[in-house]
């Protein structure tokens, strides 16, 4: 075993045999959830060498309960389109046609003049084998990386604990405008922050409750104890990084949430993105950010409910372009959406569709190396089920972001390689 | 590097001789440099200090374990089982069931029906016209919440309003749906899960959430047929794809009813637009789903490994055959009022009887209350409280009565650490345990805590409050912090912001 020793003469196994003594915590340690004796993570983790030099920084939109990826990009040029869909095929005579056979959604206008820009990839058919129609397994496998549902730790945690010093950084991993943690930012080890609402995020009654609540969260006795203890420790980081960033921003993009649009999305997708180009723009070390646009599991009256949702993606993410070409930041930056599954090719009597498989991967920002990769989905050839075959393995698209823009190792991440998608323009050094 | 973590070692017994009849703390607080006898002070808090102090160098060591359950004695059994069972306790509440005992409780709460909340007219009457604001509904809930006189019954309609599931949002609130959902699922609360399959299924709100409502034999609706079994009975994995298709050919026929103020509004929007009135559109007297043939699957399908036609009866009869539905369900009862991780054993037991009884959920949670894992010490502290559990225990033991602002307010701060009621994150329901510890939440939970005491006009005396909501056992640093507060303001404070206080 590698031992990182050195500081306040911890070592690794001194962490591990402590981090075991917490009794049931071991289970909760497989539940992926449990967070480790701050102190030690800390140690440990401050013990590390930065590996990475560079200051790329990585926006990643979970597009959730299921995106159809054949509404979002559409295959115009196939014939099967129309017959499998007539009623959401009435989206194919108004969308922006990028190539002969394909079509982006109407309501993606930001997105495609940055298409046009040569700023946005499109990977079609993601997808992974042998996949899972639920939207909790099929999450899952995409926050872990892992189709064998073997890990725990999301692939973004990983990243961040296998490469960042985030202890007493929090905001190395931030989800921000939700509530509790996503699954692909868990990790055991690492440590990581959420914003629901930057405005609310300081302490009720000041500086004296906040230290209070310091020593109030110390040594916490029980299975829940190290986790309660190291969140207020990163909610004391945060507020003190927050209130320094505050003062030096504006925003300089057209942010608007327009909730009323989407009927069942919570997540105010802009005022999330918002928060994300504030802490990039204000110098807080952010590496990760996750953000999500949920009410994509659309089983009924599809097009209206689609249409609205294309329009929530693509003006958030135009403002947030926008925002960090006026602060100079763009070049930094990739988003890239992701989604548990595509849906069923053949609409339904309510005018929607049931969970499906493969679906595009958008990737957009100014360290993209733009166009189309991987095949246009064949409808011709339907499996048994009558659903999309995958052509590009999710986690190809993964180590593309890891190893290429964030300049990470993504095998030690991911577990094996997969065959570059290269669309990165200049891999990270 | 990439050791997998090792198996748990045996939780540690407290040493012997460090039990007080009042104030136990974790083991560590000796190793931690902070004198017990200073914790036992406790009983002696005074008004000496004009602020509060910071221990600063005697922070306990991080190797603290685990609380030292009291569960041996009969009060504090008592009070674990109000916080699980119910919502929390008030003084009064505590005082009473202590004097029952563990045993009467157990059997007042289990076989005293719910009682209905008060008439919510707005609700009944939403209409496209007339919307329900959704923060009216969440408020007019938690009001019951924290006056019902049957706070068991109530608790497993929240249980049950995560488990069955649906939201403001789809279900729309220019609808009675989601209002009669609740209503519902509080009258089936203490049934049986047979029955209470049938009356979800049918229910208008679920029939929109999960889509069966317009789900057609000719062309199904998979999404109700799916989550029928991966979400409410069966588990991930206990069932095939095509299972999931003949289900939604199998149940297809339902539609959502037509209430007598939806109609209304549809025919006074047709005469301001100047158009006729939909010739099939008519009020629906009854509060469920109405089954119309025409729109049904005729034919045989197989389902679950029988080849028959099938109708909504024949194939919830067929689910609840399934060897995987007990144990399923008894996991999440127990995730939700025992321990994070039940194991096995337990499960196969409770799921055992739960079976054999026809699904009772009366019999199933006496066997959960009753059962020796119940009141073992690794149950103890073993749960966290959802932000809906924290707020009602909260306004419980700061003695706070109805008053409309209170849960309104209420309402908003449960958004905050994400809990809005009637509005789940996804259609699982609501996050569990350690899933609801994030920074944001720890910290908006803190905030409630102050906010709700700076909003009082005067503040309640402190007390026993410590062994009335956290049984006398605290960490070094709550017991620290409680000894040198200057006043109950600060006090109640303390508790409420606890860790202790966010644990069940």
């Amino acid at each position: 075993m590698k031992e990182l020793g050195g500081v306040n003469g911890l070592t690794r196994r001194d962490f591990l045999r402590s981090g075991l003594v917490f009794g049931v915590g071991a289970q909760a340690l497989s539940a992926g959830y449990a967070a480790v004796p701050d102190v030690f993570a800390r140690a440990v983790l401050a013990a590390k060498e930065a590996k990475v030099q560079n200051d790329r920084i990585l926006v990643m939109i979970q597009l959730g309960g299921g995106n159809d990826g054949l509404q979002t990009v559409i295959p115009i040029g196939d014939g099967a389109y129309r017959d499998l869909r007539p009623q959401l095929s009435a989206a194919a005579a108004k969308a922006q046609p990028i190539s002969k056979d394909i079509a982006l959604h109407e309501n993606l206008r930001g997105i495609k003049k940055l298409y046009d820009a040569g700023k946005v990839a499109i990977v079609q058919g993601v997808g992974y084998p042998k996949p899972s129609f639920s939207h909790f397994d099929s999450i899952r496998v995409w926050e872990t990386g892992d189709p064998e549902r073997r890990q725990q730790n999301g692939w973004l945690g990983k990243a961040i604990e296998k490469n960042y010093d985030s202890a007493g950084h929090p905001l190395v991993g931030c989800a921000c405008g939700t509530t509790n943690v996503p699954g692909a930012l868990r990790d055991l080890q690492a440590t990581l922050t959420v914003i629901d609402d930057q405005k609310t995020f300081s302490f009720q009654g000041g500086q004296n409750v906040e230290n209070v609540m310091g020593t109030l969260y110390t040594g916490t006795p029980g299975i829940y104890g190290a986790l309660f203890d190291s969140a207020m420790a990163t909610v004391r980081d945060t507020v003190a990084q927050l209130r320094t960033s505050a003062a030096k921003y504006t925003p300089k993009g057209g942010y608007s949430d327009k909730v009323n649009l989407v009927y069942s999305s919570k997540n105010q997708l802009a005022a999330a993105l918002q928060l994300a180009a504030e802490l990039i723009v204000t110098g807080t070390g952010v590496k990760i950010i996750h953000v999500t646009l949920g009410g994509f599991d659309t089983h009924y009256t599809e097009l209206n409910r689609h249409d609205a949702l294309m329009s929530y993606l693509d003006s958030a993410v135009s403002a947030f372009h926008d925002d960090l070409t006026a602060y100079g930041m763009a070049d930094r930056v990739l988003v890239a959406t992701w989604s548990e599954f595509g849906r069923r090719p053949k609409e339904n009597a309510s005018g929607g569709t049931d969970h499906g498989t493969a679906s595009p991967v958008i990737v957009i920002g100014d360290p993209v190396k733009g166009g189309l990769y991987g095949e246009t989905p064949a409808l011709a050839k339907l499996d048994q089920l009558g659903n999309l075959s995958f052509g590009v393995d999710f986690r190809a698209v993964y180590q593309e972001i890891l190893s290429s823009h964030l300049g990470v190792d993504g095998k030690e991440i991911l577990g094996q390689s997969f065959d570059r998608v290269p669309f990165v323009k200049a891999p990270a050094g | 590097m990439n050791e997998p973590p090792k198996p748990a070692k045996k939780t540690q017994k407290a040493p012997l001789g460090i039990k007080r009849r009042h104030v136990l703390v974790g083991a560590g607080a000796a190793a931690g440099g902070l004198a017990v006898t200073r914790v036992l002070g406790l009983h002696h808090l005074g008004p000496e200090l004009p602020t509060i102090a910071l221990p600063g160098q005697a922070t306990p060591t991080p190797k603290t374990k685990d609380w030292i359950a009291p569960l041996d004695k009969p009060e504090a059994q008592v009070a674990h089982l109000l916080r699980r069972a119910t919502f929390g306790a008030t003084t009064a509440e505590y005082d009473a069931a202590v004097s029952d005992g563990f045993k009467t409780t157990v059997d007042r709460l289990i076989e005293t029906p719910a009682a209905e909340p008060p008439v919510m007219q707005a609700a009944e009457d939403a209409s496209q016209e007339k919307p329900l604001p959704p923060v009216q509904l969440q408020a007019w809930w938690l009001d019951w919440m924290l006056r019902s006189p049957t706070p068991f019954a109530e608790r497993m309609a929240f249980f049950w309003h995560g488990h069955f599931t649906s939201d403001f949002r789809k279900v729309n609130p220019q609808t009675p749906f989601i209002y009669w959902q609740n209503l519902t699922w509080r009258r089936m609360a203490l049934s049986n899960l047979s029955d209470m399959l049938y009356k979800v299924t049918i229910d208008p709100g679920m029939l929109r959430y999960l889509d069966l409502g317009t789900s057609t034999g000719r062309s199904p609706n998979e999404n109700y047929s799916r989550e029928l079994m991966e979400l409410f009975t069966m588990g991930v994995g206990t069932f095939t794809e095509d299972d999931v298709r003949a289900g939604a050919k199998a149940l297809a026929g339902w539609r959502e009813p037509v209430t007598q103020a939806m109609y209304d509004a549809a025919v006074k929007r047709a005469m301001e637009q100047g158009r006729p009135v939909p010739r099939n559109l008519q009020p629906d007297p009854g509060k469920t789903g109405v089954f119309e043939q025409q729109r049904a699957y005729v034919g045989p399908v197989t389902f679950l490994g029988d080849t028959r036609q099938w109708g909504t009866t024949s194939v919830l009869e067929k689910i609840l055959k399934q060897d995987s539905v007990a144990p399923f369900i008894v996991t999440k009862v127990a995730r939700e009022f025992v321990n994070q991780d039940p194991d096995l054993a337990y499960v196969k037991r409770l799921a055992e009887t739960f079976r054999k009884t026809k699904y009772d959920v009366k019999t199933l949670m006496r066997d959960v209350f009753t059962s020796p894992e119940f009141l073992s010490p690794p149950s103890y502290r073993a749960l966290v409280k959802s932000p809906t559990e924290l707020m009602i225990h909260t306004t419980k033991a700061l003695g706070l009565g109805q008053q409309p602002q209170l849960t309104r307010g209420l309402a908003v701060a449960g958004n905050g650490m994400g809990q809005a009621l009637f509005d789940p994150p996804e259609v699982g329901g609501w996050p569990s345990n350690a899933s609801w510890i994030s920074s944001n939440n720890v910290l908006e939970r803190v905030n409630f805590a102050q906010a709700t005491l700076t909003a009082l006009p005067t503040i309640p005396a402190f007390g026993k409050a410590y062994v009335t909501h956290l049984d006398g056992v605290v960490s070094p640093a709550t017991a620290q912090l409680l000894n040198s507060s200057p006043d109950d303001a600060t006090r109640w404070l303390i508790l409420l912001a606890s860790p202790e206080f966010q644990l069940k």
